[in-house]
């Protein structure tokens, strides 16, 4: 799915249907909105996010002993911790225990690190059914495509085409695409698989240090489901969800469900501080590339996100380009945050228009717009900028720093553009100009009318 | 058991490189604590949380809820609904089956919430209220049931999610939930569908 065109491309094909994008964007829009009501019901809103970034970045800060401390306590509970320096090594831990306990089909509930660590089609190519059961989760994994949103993992799909999928998929009635009655089908279909299923699989919204638990959160109880029918339980975790206490759970929970769907908070929250009686508990504590980003001063506060998903609904470039432009698993802001450095294209940090809405709504106060331009800043660095831009940006900096060339070249263009038919100039303009017109040729440059005006206000004085 | 102890050692000497290493203090959050409220408000404002997240409090004039329940809960059997209670002196007619999965035909499962929270309608449960008058019930029961009926005391609600943990009894090897309304779900265009994968309705009788 994700080959490395660029961010552009992807989006060209995302754009072809205009009243897609509109509904899409309108769509995130709305998410946006009831998070705006959901934060102005909170008093004390501004003052959660500052609490929020400041308990991520003190436990960042000090990963190591909550780390320790935390697998301390989950051994006391009798869990089992699992340690995993990346994807591959993660992915055989999650076999090896799937394998001892001869489970043959395992429920899944929503995980972006599994997404991640792309551990549904490793499991299936040795023989092990994953049902993802999320619905959002469930109706991609039938329409064989990776999540275009972290927490409504299918915005993309009409109600047709999740009707017709059904169809084709779980024999619901041709042309149904009544919400309700493809849930309904949804829940009998899935609820077989829950009472079906050998283990259960989750991902961690938080992990609490001095308690040895893990917090899980759904709105739909497919997690709480699925891990209390069978008995063997496994929860895999990136190492940036440990809080030290269930204090500063609290003050994320409040945050989470409210900031990425307005919800005051989502219908399950669930504490797991040790399996169901006879049963077991796994859980796998994962690196892959965390512990990188930890050493880059700016990128590694992009490791205090809580994965609401609130920067993507307010994303101007991801609401009208969707999930699946950014060459990665996580999209919006802070996919291309986590994610630029593995982007082949070398194009994502570009798709970001700067406007700061991201870090405006993040509830952790993750400084997204910073750390995007900081990636702009490493592409070049590296030699990776895309577009040509290694070519022409030193010149246009050489240009703009010499007053004499930058007045002649504008003086050139202001000329070009008012003698010149703009269907000629066009092409010239790249992919600029591909949606925009041409400026109309102000008179003067700026330099000459500021002084002019300068004069002229004095004279009036 | 700990296990894949190297990479334990990798990954906590990779975290040494770390360029954050420096003293971010742990902010003081005692201060988040809500000061006492009157219970009348408490309860209004639960009642409003609840309603948000499409939960029904049910808490007659006449205060005899219980009363109310009892009643209730026979209509249901008389309609022939399998009933299942964890509360004192609410009688059922089915009891805690073996398996888990057994639950799967539960109508109607009654639960006592330890506490609730007022801001968002969040009701606690946890090992200790699922194991009630049994003492093999299936952590499951709140989620696989088609109906969920808790039974909360009124002078059980706080404020906000600050004041939980000091309520939440949750003990070394438990489990524990906030429960806040039926299960939902929106990921088909956005339309909000009560009754995902757990219950149809929540309605919570205040005592």
């Amino acid at each position: 799915m994700y080959q490395s065109k660029s961010h552009a491309d992807n989006a060209t094909i995302f754009c072809r249907d205009e009243n897609r994008v509109d509904w899409h964007s309108k769509a995130l829009w709305n998410l946006r909105e009831k998070r705006d009501r959901a934060a102005a019901s909170v008093p004390e809103w501004e003052q959660l996010r500052q609490l929020g970034s400041e308990i991520k970045l003190h436990t960042l800060s000090h990963l190591g002993d909550y780390l320790c401390q935390f697998e301390q306590k989950c051994i006391e509970n009798g869990i089992q911790v699992h340690w995993a320096k990346d994807a591959i090594e993660h992915n055989a831990i999650a076999l090896k225990i799937l394998s001892t306990h001869s489970v043959k089909k395992l429920v899944k509930s929503k995980s972006m690190l599994t997404e991640e660590c792309h551990l549904n089609p490793f499991l299936e190519k040795h023989g092990i059914e994953v049902i993802d059961t999320d619905l959002g989760e469930r109706i991609i994994q039938l329409n064989n495509q990776p999540p275009s949103h972290i927490v409504v993992p299918a915005i993309h799909m009409k109600k047709e085409e999740v009707g017709e999928l059904f169809h084709q998929k779980l024999n619901t009635p041709k042309g149904e695409s009544d919400p309700t009655r493809l849930t309904r089908a949804a829940r009998k279909h899935l609820r077989d698989q829950f009472l079906s299923a050998d283990a259960a699989m989750t991902g961690v919204n938080m992990a609490i240090a001095d308690l040895g638990a893990v917090v899980v959160c759904t709105n739909e109880g497919n997690a709480d489901m699925g891990a209390n029918l069978p008995k063997l339980q496994i929860h895999s975790m990136g190492i940036d969800k440990i809080v030290p206490d269930a204090e500063s759970a609290m003050v994320l929970l409040r945050m989470l469900a409210r900031n990425a769907i307005g919800q005051p908070i989502t219908t399950y929250s669930s504490f797991y501080r040790g399996s169901k009686a006879d049963g077991e508990m796994h859980i796998i504590i994962v690196d892959n590339g965390r512990t990188d980003i930890m050493q880059d001063k700016i990128l590694a506060e992009s490791l205090k996100c809580i994965r609401c998903g609130g920067c993507l609904n307010t994303c101007p470039v991801y609401r009208r380009s969707g999930g699946f432009s950014y060459n990665y698993t996580i999209p919006g802001p802070i996919g291309i945050a986590v994610g630029a450095q593995h982007d082949e294209s070398n194009t994502i940090p570009w798709a970001c228009t700067l406007c700061g809405s991201c870090s405006y709504v993040c509830p952790t106060k993750v400084p997204l717009d910073k750390i995007i331009a900081h990636h702009r800043r490493l592409k070049a660095e590296q030699g990776k900028l895309p577009f040509g831009k290694k070519y022409y940006m030193p010149a246009v900096g050489k240009l703009m720093s010499s007053p004499t060339l930058l007045n002649c070249a504008m003086g050139s263009a202001r000329l070009a553009l008012k003698v010149i038919p703009h269907s000629l100039i066009k092409p010239f303009s790249g992919a600029w100009g591909q949606y925009r017109e041409l400026p109309v040729s102000p008179k003067s440059s700026f330099d000459t009318w500021y002084k002019q005006h300068k004069a002229s206000n004095k004279e009036a004085k | 058991m700990s296990h894949n102890t190297a990479s334990k050692q990798a990954i906590l000497a990779a975290l040494g490189q770390s360029s954050i290493n420096q003293l971010n203090q742990k902010p003081d959050l005692s201060g988040l604590k809500s000061s006492a409220l009157l219970q009348a408000d408490l309860i209004n404002r639960f009642e409003k949380g609840l309603a948000s997240v499409t939960g029904e409090l049910v808490y007659p004039d006449d205060d005899n809820s219980f009363d109310l329940l009892k009643g209730n809960v026979a209509q249901l059997i008389s309609q022939g609904m399998q009933v299942i209670s964890l509360v004192d002196g609410i009688q059922g007619n089915q009891l805690m089956p073996m398996q888990p999965h057994e639950l799967k035909h539960i109508d109607y499962a009654i639960i006592q919430a330890r506490f609730a929270v007022a801001e968002n309608g969040a009701i606690w449960v946890d090992s200790e209220q699922l194991n009630g008058i049994n003492t093999n019930t299936h952590r499951v029961l709140p989620f696989i049931c088609e109906n969920l009926i808790m039974v909360l005391n009124k002078d059980n609600i706080v404020a906000t999610m600050h004041d939980a943990p000091e309520k939440m009894h949750l003990h070394a090897g438990d489990f524990g939930t906030f429960i806040a309304g039926p299960s939902k779900t929106a990921d088909i265009e956005q339309a909000l569908v009560v009754g995902a994968h757990g219950a149809f309705s929540l309605k919570v009788y205040l005592i």
